[in-house]
């Protein structure tokens, strides 16, 4: 009986242990997001080099060592836009001719992708994709009762964020061909219409 | 006089304690994978979750913290092996095979790449091969070889890398993320002998 005596009195003690691990445990997860200093925002941001007003630049080709983001398919040139939407809303478009795999995916802060598309998803041919903070698509939906039949519109979850666009080179010495295509997607800071 | 000093004492080593063990749980399950529902199929293994709206909160702290930039589930599917078929780690210093078939997708790229996702210098200037640029034989079938050592066929280099992964994307797959993938649809990474 003595010996569960003393297992009853460190009972408390490893309760509280397990509970602050467990406390600390999820706020450290939760907190990653937030604090980790090398997320894809920060590497998009440092490889575009600050480029404001908001345009597509296109990376320089994948090679060992000089990679912007880790596990990228060495197939593909690829294009990044950083955006920041207090300075307006973000038209991104591109003419899709349903030949070569195109691929556009909209990032947000802390590792959220909140949309992705390929050039499947085009419609009559072209891919027009409008994004936002809240009040401004919603001040977009009242200043234009009908939006363009192709035209998406997106809210965004943080205020800044960045486009990826990866067009694909069939094969590497393809790659200038689909360095190419990436100047044909265009990604534009537009003002909110006035009320 | 000993007695209350010792209870704080106790107080202050269980939540050091508490510390410790919470932050080394996050570190353990940070440093394994990306949070839940894999999708393996043999060697290979994805997470659909990480390229959707419904990401779990350990996938984006992972993500956050690779600074990687993930497919969306709509534009495809990226499976890493770690090791061959029979389960064995890859390793550099051996030869594989990676042989027929591949699930069903607008197109496929199978590339080389360093455990933390970066591009691996090699001899053979080429990191992967796409379904577009791979060689076939009469009737379709491919076989790509992993080896230091120069191929005839369609070659990838680990270089002096000892440690790699192979990464298999599948863009615009039909792939359904839902059910158990089949291995036999998945290609295979045959050993075929160490230096």
């Amino acid at each position: 009986m003595k010996i569960l005596d003393r297992y009853l009195d460190h009972l408390p003690w490893v309760a509280a242990m397990l509970l602050i691990a467990g406390v600390v445990h999820i706020v450290s997860v939760l907190l990653m997001p937030a604090v980790a200093p090398k997320d894809a925002y920060a590497r998009a941001l440092a490889a575009v080099g600050g480029a404001q007003p908001a345009r597509l630049v296109a990376l320089a080709p994948m090679a060992p060592g000089a990679e912007i983001l880790p596990f990228e398919d060495p197939a593909f040139a690829e294009g990044l836009c950083v955006y920041d939407l207090s300075k307006g809303l973000l038209r991104v478009s591109a003419p899709a001719d349903g030949e070569d795999y195109l691929a556009i995916s909209f990032h947000a802060l802390a590792g959220r992708l909140y949309h992705a598309i390929t050039d499947r998803a085009a419609i009559k041919g072209k891919i027009d994709i409008v994004i936002g903070d809240g009040r401004q698509i919603e001040a977009l939906q009242a200043a234009t009762e009908e939006a363009p039949p192709q035209e998406v519109r997106l809210t965004a979850p943080t205020k800044r964020g960045f486009v990826l666009v990866r067009s694909f080179a069939k094969r590497p010495s393809d790659q200038a061909r689909a360095r190419e295509r990436l100047n044909t997607v265009s990604c534009e800071r537009f003002d909110p219409p006035k009320e | 006089m000993t007695r209350p000093f010792a209870k704080y004492l106790r107080a202050a080593a269980v939540m050091i304690a508490g510390l410790a063990i919470g932050l080394a749980a996050t570190a353990l399950s940070l440093s394994s994978g990306y949070g839940f529902n894999p999708l393996r199929a043999g060697p290979w293994t994805a997470w659909p979750s990480v390229g959707g709206a419904d990401i779990d909160p350990y996938a984006r702290a992972v993500i956050a913290r690779t600074g990687e930039a993930p497919l969306g589930i709509d534009q495809g599917l990226a499976f890493v092996a770690q090791e061959d078929s029979s389960g064995a780690q890859l390793d550099g210093a051996c030869d594989y095979q990676i042989v027929d078939p591949t699930p069903a997708a607008r197109l496929w790229t199978i590339a080389l790449a360093t455990p933390h996702g970066g591009l691996i210098a090699s001899p053979a200037g080429r990191y992967g091969f796409s379904s577009v640029d791979a060689l076939r034989r009469e009737g379709g079938a491919f076989e790509i070889a992993v080896a230091r050592r120069a191929r005839a066929g369609n070659w990838l280099s680990p270089g002096d890398a000892r440690r790699f992964v192979l990464v298999l994307r599948l863009y615009d797959t039909p792939l359904d993320v839902g059910a158990n993938a089949d291995p036999a649809s998945f290609p295979k990474i045959v050993k075929l002998k160490c230096d």
